[in-house]
């Protein structure tokens, strides 16, 4: 027993020790430095001091604007993922022509790396010479849009770069919890007399849940703390600093005033946010899944 | 038995791995000394570093030399987290604004002992940056600084003055294609970006700090000048009205705008691209009288605190190296640069570059760049502000005051203890 517990030890320690190096330690280090004066004058001697950066943050209303605004961009962004991601992969289940062109097609978005993405998109939405406008006047006959020099603009453009960037995960893990539903469920269904949208909503969707609910809590968390998309597609929180998400606010805050204390509370706040989040999200899929606990 | 062998084998490759792993981490204990450069040089430039680099590297087989390109922003923070974590690169090369932070944050070696004082007095005094009575960084190259860049096809003669300037900007905005849309801009530059706001800033009487070192953003001159900017794109339109960096620089490397207000690292660019451009001084502001004054600052190295023992002493060589009168020379040569070193400016060679005349009439009207780390709490002010202006969101006036605000609020916080 004694040996057996051993060789499982000794097959644990390697992802412990890279797990406590890169994000147990930092983790630490960041709780630590939040309760400190870490500052741009205080950067070797700093001194803990209480709780007074998370007064601070908390204190400043700042802090609410910018939440509101991570929680819009994440509803809106998962709440896109899932619908498209779970619609594509409803398509590509089916045996639709080319289907193999269009799974290589609709995974695209995900292989190129983000950057990319961003500056592309952000070269799309330019008022003059952007594809997006281009299109809204020549084709549709519109006025074109001010998208970078509008607050609500730029947040939109930010939206639809992310939207384009992340369905395609969502569509990979819907078509792998398609792919795990027996057929028999859906024969069943049809001798009962169930329409399409009869069977979607009480076959398929049931037995999506438990492959999309685990996806739903990283997607959420991913798309809170996506900080490249709206810092590339913003160039830095433009205009006048009124595109910020909670993440992109610490950034500024850490690298470009040098406040790391304030920033590591910040943070701390943040990965509070997500966990309350992510346990309530998980007890109330749970609740729906089995009624009775 | 056997599991029990397999076993022992297993652990035998775990802590094989993870020593080879703790090995990769830390720095080679071989003879070959590796040194780590980071820089944020343009394409042109980065091409003669690793070409004067690449030589080192031959003269020199004990030392083994990594140059990594990182993007000015970018190499700021990754700098700081590396520095901060006992790491990061054994020499940097950037602008001389971020010596102040680094120097302050202790980020940066004092260079008094690594090249020798008769080295130091062979170069431009401003080439030797200071900081609290200390040398931090010292420039292969002085100037960085904005001129205007102009398509000699388009316009023959650069505008003296602003009035020149909007009346030579109006003949020269054309829709050339007759689809209704402007295809050929007056002058084109970012700018959303404070920095290349600061020669308007300047020319309307105003700058970033007062005699104080305060933040001096709630002025006239800063009022008047973001309602000029705002007046070329919207009353004059010679301007377009959504304009980023790149989006200038395409502009003009497609012959699609007249002038164009851009700094030496993108120059050499525009040879490239086959533009036939000269460069000017940014025009006069007619209102005033006064040359707008572009910042100016070195562009050179500094040495991470974390470099030590040996390492220290071929940085050190390193660095002497790069900042020699060969390689100052091969970056003259190929990219048009004002070099450090004051014999080189003797040297016949220096005023042949084509551009050199109208880098130098800019320079001698610029303005230092300060150091300090309250810039970067302008610059974050200065940037909503404006472009709050640009926007609609408030009248220049009350930007000003927004700026100035904003300025000090940062400040305060940066110095917070």
């Amino acid at each position: 027993m004694n040996r057996e517990r051993n060789i499982a030890l000794w097959f644990v320690a390697p992802a412990a020790i890279v797990i406590a190096l890169v994000v147990v330690w930092p983790f630490i280090y960041n709780l630590i430095l939040s309760f400190s004066n870490m500052s741009l004058l205080h950067i070797r001697d700093w001194q803990l001091i209480g709780p007074r950066q998370y007064q601070k943050v908390l204190s400043e209303p700042r802090f609410y604007s910018i939440l509101g605004k991570t929680l819009i961009w994440t509803v809106v962004n998962v709440t896109f993922h899932v619908t498209i991601g779970v619609a594509l992969a409803l398509m590509l289940y089916e045996n639709v022509p080319g289907k193999k062109l269009f799974r290589t097609l609709l995974i695209l978005p995900w292989a190129i790396p983000p950057v990319v993405t961003a500056l592309t998109w952000r070269g799309m939405f330019h008022y003059e010479y952007g594809a997006v406008n281009l299109i809204l006047s020549k084709v549709f006959h519109q006025t074109p849009i001010q998208w970078l020099n509008d607050p609500i603009g730029t947040f939109a453009a930010c939206i639809v770069t992310n939207i384009w960037l992340g369905f395609p995960f969502m569509m990979v893990v819907a078509l792998g919890g398609l792919q795990s539903i027996p057929h028999e469920l859906y024969e069943a269904a049809r001798i009962d007399g169930a329409n399409a949208w009869q069977r979607f909503k009480t076959v398929t969707l049931p037995m999506l849940k438990p492959v999309m609910t685990p996806a739903i809590i990283l997607g959420f968390v991913w798309t809170f703390n996506k900080v490249d998309i709206v810092w590339l597609v913003s160039n830095g929180g433009e205009p006048a600093d009124h595109t910020h998400i909670l993440v992109s606010y610490v950034y500024r805050a850490a690298f470009n005033l040098y406040r790391y204390g304030y920033a590591a509370a910040f943070s701390v706040l943040i990965f509070i946010i997500l966990v309350i989040f992510s346990l309530v999200f998980m007890r109330r899929m749970n609740k729906a899944e089995n009624p009775a606990t | 038995m056997e599991t029990w062998n397999s076993f022992s084998s297993f652990k035998f490759q775990v802590s094989s791995f993870f020593l080879l792993f703790l090995l990769g981490c830390s720095h080679s204990t071989s003879s070959v000394i590796h040194l780590q450069l980071w820089h944020q040089m343009q394409p042109e430039d980065r091409a003669v570093l690793t070409k004067v680099v690449d030589q080192y590297d031959e003269q020199h087989p004990s030392v083994e030399i990594e140059l990594i390109y990182k993007e000015t922003e970018e190499l700021r923070s990754s700098f700081q987290s590396a520095a901060l974590a006992g790491l990061g690169p054994d020499l940097i090369y950037g602008p001389s604004d971020q010596v102040g932070p680094f120097a302050t944050m202790q980020f940066v070696r004092p260079l008094e002992q690594t090249v020798p004082a008769e080295r130091l007095a062979e170069l431009d005094s401003n080439a030797v940056v200071h900081f609290r009575d200390h040398v931090y960084q010292i420039a292969d190259r002085v100037g960085n600084h904005l001129a205007l860049v102009y398509n000699t096809k388009l316009v023959p003669n650069p505008p003296k003055t602003t009035d020149d300037l909007i009346r030579i900007g109006k003949e020269i905005t054309r829709d050339t294609n007759g689809d209704g849309q402007i295809d050929q801009w007056g002058i084109v530059w970012n700018f959303t970006e404070p920095f290349f706001f600061v020669p308007w800033l300047s020319g309307f009487g105003g700058w970033v700090f007062d005699g104080k070192g305060r933040p001096s953003l709630d002025t006239k001159a800063d009022a008047d000048a973001f309602r000029f900017v705002k007046s070329l794109r919207d009353d004059y339109k010679i301007i377009p009205p959504d304009c980023d960096y790149n989006t200038a620089d395409v502009l003009f490397k497609e012959g699609r705008a007249g002038m164009l207000i851009n700094g030496p690292w993108s120059w050499a660019g525009y040879e490239k691209a086959g533009v036939p451009y000269d460069l000017a001084r940014i025009p006069q502001v007619s209102s005033t009288g006064l040359w707008p004054a572009p910042m100016v600052s070195p562009l050179g190295y500094s040495i991470c605190v974390n470099t030590n023992g040996k390492r220290l002493a071929e940085t050190g060589k390193l660095l002497n190296y790069l900042l020699s009168d060969d390689v100052q020379r091969e970056f003259m040569t190929a990219t048009g640069i004002i070099p450090s070193s004051l014999k080189l400016r003797e040297d016949p060679s220096y005023l042949l570059h084509a551009h050199m005349a109208g880098s130098l009439a800019q320079l001698e009207v610029g303005r230092a760049m300060p150091i300090v780390p309250e810039l970067r709490a302008v610059w974050d002010a200065l940037r909503p502000a404006y472009q709050s202006v640009l926007g609609g969101y408030l009248s220049p006036e009350a930007a000003a005051k927004q700026a100035q605000k904003s300025a000090d609020e940062k400040i305060r916080e940066m110095n917070e203890g």
